[in-house]
């Protein structure tokens, strides 16, 4: 049956709300690019299917019900075989070819080569932490945001994305920032 | 000459999310692929919307200008 309207503005207002902090999720938890973009789509293929019930959500217990899926779904992709050596190996090989946006080949170059042994850095932090990096660097959430969708106080968030950050700066030689 | 200063964690854990962000085109790739099109109106809805229409039309040209008057509320 096709969708309503209305369906599909609750969906995407719901997807554009949520989609880069699950992206960032499931980027630190599956640490693979590619597995995260389909675990991304699987995701919020299950939320249009339970739209009415999401949709009637406050918006703490939308980001709690969709990021209880996406948890699933990483958990499943572990069981199915997707892995983590092969995704890091995917990972390494991504992190040494993607380009980077500076001026000037000598600037970008360098950039490139930092990145991605800050990229290998991030693979060798503990899971817990290269979430909640993931999830507010790329995904772009607050400690508060980060904490009710993992179930975890700020606090704890908090210390441990200051734990990531101890652990990256050491094992790049790397003055931390402000 | 001097070097430029090595770039610090900020910086590079911003260049490093930019890179792993899930691109808008891809979201929307993703976001179009779950949502099934959208069927456009059976032929039915429009032959019944141009049947309603016209007997609206043939009504308003048919009836005499003071019965359609007395159909106008009184202000």
């Amino acid at each position: 049956m096709p969708p309503l309207r209305d369906d599909a503005a609750v969906f995407t207002e719901l997807f554009d709300r949520h989609r880069r902090a699950v992206h960032a999720y499931l980027l630190g938890r599956v640490a693979d690019p590619e597995l995260a973009r389909d675990l991304v789509q699987e995701t919020f293929l299950r939320v249009w299917r339970r739209l009415p019930e999401v949709g009637s959500l406050p918006e703490t217990g939308q980001r709690a019900w969709i990021f209880t899926v996406a948890r699933n779904l990483a958990i499943d992709s572990y069981r199915a075989g997707a892995t983590r050596r092969d995704a890091e190996t995917a990972l390494r090989h991504q992190a040494t070819t993607q380009e980077t946006t500076v001026a000037g080949p000598h600037a970008q170059a360098e950039l490139a080569e930092r990145v991605a042994e800050l990229d290998a850095a991030i693979r060798d932090l503990p899971e817990e932490q290269r979430v909640i990096l993931a999830m507010a660097t790329a995904g772009g959430l607050t400690s508060r945001q980060i904490g009710e969708a993992l179930g975890e106080p700020a606090g704890t968030v908090r210390y441990r994305l200051s734990q990531a950050r101890a652990r990256l700066a050491a094992a790049l030689d790397l003055k931390e920032g402000p | 000459m001097s070097s430029p200063a090595p770039p610090d964690l900020d910086r590079l854990l911003a260049a490093w999310a930019e890179a792993r962000r899930l691109p808008d085109a891809d979201a929307e790739r993703i976001r179009l692929a779950i949502l099934p099109p959208v069927a456009p109106l059976e032929a039915s809805w429009w032959t019944e919307l141009n049947g309603k229409l016209s007997a609206v039309v043939t009504r308003a040209t048919a009836t005499p200008v003071p019965a359609l008057a007395a159909l106008v509320p009184a202000n």
